[in-house]
């Protein structure tokens, strides 16, 4: 697919997203392989209405309990997810798996007080919690119940410092912490029955990856990722897909881009401006987002090799 | 400093920042429709009295920064200066109406003249930003620009967690045209709170700032805790600048001074 017809892809495709959102179709839930269950979150910015649903959510269903992974941006979608929970299962929901603290895959936790699960989280997911909860509560209240409170912003009670595995029975799911990549707690889990690896935002697909970590890290880890046997990733932002390896190649071609032009930008003595205005400009039509995403990950990048 | 040691402080960096996938939601309208007006007076007369101050055009002196913050912990500002020989700027302060510290920076620039400055600065919320210059013959211009931003000051530290403290990186272009000066420091705002611990960061920043150009100064800046950690200065002349450079900056809590010159680490 040529350049100019992936930019009106992407455009029909982002059109589509809008009408959806405004068509109110509810909530959409596949299981694209058996036992796994995936609600897609829509490609829309972190300000605008239905910002509590943007990231893809969902749980895996064992023979003797269920493992939910990431609870979407608001109490509202956790509960939804809680009854799309009880539409394909009566097991109980024994663990509450986050990927990373950012706000559209934790503020949902919880919805899931009640069925008195196990939260689980990079081993940084604790910290991470408790220092983004002031901003959770100021600026993300409205998506937690009224009033908002600290006691709805759950951290995990057990952390995995490099990996843990979780027996759903009969389904062994086989959690890994990484390095600061997209975020300085990111987790992935594998379900070795389906050969499917939930990327968290380690893989986001259409929608521009931001960079809250090290974007030097996130390539080491793309290159790891590369390497595992996967069957079907479910990323954090986009499609779910089979082609693991080739959805892996935009992200990577967009962080080097980034990674090699910042460098340039700072080697050649350029403003922060210039920077982002030119730097891995012609990534731009390949992405969604673009706009409000690439001016902070060009500030990060800047902060991060400004001292190389 | 060794890749080492930057991945430490990689690692320190902020997962919150949820600022991390767009702005977040503006603030309520009313902030919007009722700027920082009365915040501003009070600063108009407590640096500049009742002196008359002018509006001057772009051409003259410019104000740049994103109506949208990238970060609101490292917002980019970049102030644009003619070469002007006839009304010379000689000061310009820095002004975040609403931020808890108002006054971002005063420049003062002894000689030669520059042209460029980049710096980052931190945004606590909805505000105006002003740049007021102060010519040689006393005359007084204003440029300003509106920022949307929330959090800049309470922001976490991230990338300064960790690494060598008052570290100074002396990098000028090869043109010489322009500098770029880089401190190792957390500047902590005094806003923060330690999450570890739950307990408030004291206030801990770079104080002053000076940059030597040859045997003169080619500018002096007092700084404070709305320049965002690691300070990070871009300066930019319209000619050569004369070498070496030196940087002196100052610690506000132990009053050291870290220094570098260019060619050094």
């Amino acid at each position: 697919m040529g350049a100019a017809e992936s930019r009106i892809a992407l455009r029909l495709f982002a059109c589509l997203m809008v009408c959806a959102a405004n068509a109110g179709y509810g909530f959409n839930l596949s299981e694209p392989s058996p036992g796994i269950f995936v609600h897609r979150g829509r490609q829309l910015a972190l300000d605008v209405p239905g910002h509590d649903d943007i990231a893809n959510i969902g749980f895996i269903v064992g023979r003797k309990c269920v493992a939910v992974i990431d609870t979407g941006g608001s109490m509202r979608i956790g509960r939804e997810l809680r009854a799309a929970v009880a539409q394909h299962t009566a097991l109980p929901v024994c663990y509450v798996i986050n990927t990373h603290v950012h706000v559209d895959h934790v503020l949902g936790n919880a919805a899931f007080k009640s069925d008195q699960p196990s939260f689980v989280g990079h081993t940084a997911l604790t910290q991470a919690m408790a220092r983004s909860t002031e901003f959770f509560l100021a600026h993300y209240g409205g998506d937690l119940d009224s009033p908002p409170g600290a006691d709805q912003i759950i951290a995990p009670d057990r952390v995995v410092e490099n990996e843990l595995t979780l027996d759903l029975g009969g389904r062994q799911l086989a959690l890994r912490a990484w390095p600061t990549a997209h975020s300085d707690c990111d987790l992935t889990v594998y379900d070795g029955q389906t050969g499917t690896l939930w990327t968290g935002d380690l893989l986001f697909r259409e929608r521009l990856p931001a960079v809250d970590g090290s974007v030097k890290g996130w390539l080491k880890v793309l290159d790891e990722l590369a390497r595992m046997r996967v069957r079907l990733a479910v990323p954090g932002h986009g499609p779910i897909t089979r082609a693991v390896a080739a959805a892996l190649v935009p992200e990577r071609r967009y962080l080097q881009a980034l990674t090699a032009g910042v460098r340039d930008e700072l080697s050649r003595g350029k403003s922060p401006q210039d920077a982002i205005e030119h730097v891995a400009a012609a990534q731009k039509p390949h992405w969604l987002l673009w706009d409000s995403v690439h001016p902070h990950n060009v500030m990060r990048v800047i902060q991060e090799l400004e001292w190389e | 400093m060794s890749i080492r040691a930057i991945q430490v402080c990689i690692a320190a960096a902020s997962c919150l920042a949820a600022v991390l996938l767009a702005a977040p939601p503006v603030q309520a309208l009313e902030e919007a429709t009722q700027p920082s007006g009365s915040a501003w007076q009070l600063l108009r007369t407590k640096y500049y009295g009742d002196r008359i101050m002018g509006e001057v055009d772009e051409a003259y002196m410019s104000l740049e920064v994103p109506a949208n913050t990238p970060d609101p912990a490292a917002t980019p500002l970049t102030l644009r200066f003619a070469d002007d020989d006839h009304r010379r700027i000689k000061r310009v302060r820095v002004f975040i109406d609403n931020n808890p510290s108002p006054l971002v920076a005063t420049f003062d620039f002894p000689s030669a003249p520059v042209t460029e400055i980049n710096m980052r600065v931190r945004v606590d919320r909805f505000t105006s930003v002003r740049a007021i210059a102060e010519t040689a013959d006393g005359g007084l211009e204003m440029r300003s620009g509106w920022v949307k931003a929330s959090g800049g000051c309470s922001a976490p530290p991230s990338a300064a967690a960790a690494g060598v403290l008052g570290e100074v990186r002396v990098r000028p272009s090869a043109d010489s045209k322009s500098l770029q000066v880089a401190i190792r420091h957390p500047n902590a705002s005094g806003f923060q709170i330690d999450p570890r611990s739950g307990d408030p960061i004291p206030a801990h920043y770079i104080s002053h700032i000076r940059v030597n150009a040859g045997p003169n100064v080619l500018l002096d800046v007092d700084t404070g805790i709305s320049i965002s950690e690691n300070p990070a200065l871009r300066i930019t002349s319209d000619r050569p600048i004369a070498m070496p450079i030196r940087v002196d900056a100052v610690d506000s809590e132990t009053q050291a001074h870290y220094t570098a010159s260019n060619g050094s680490r």
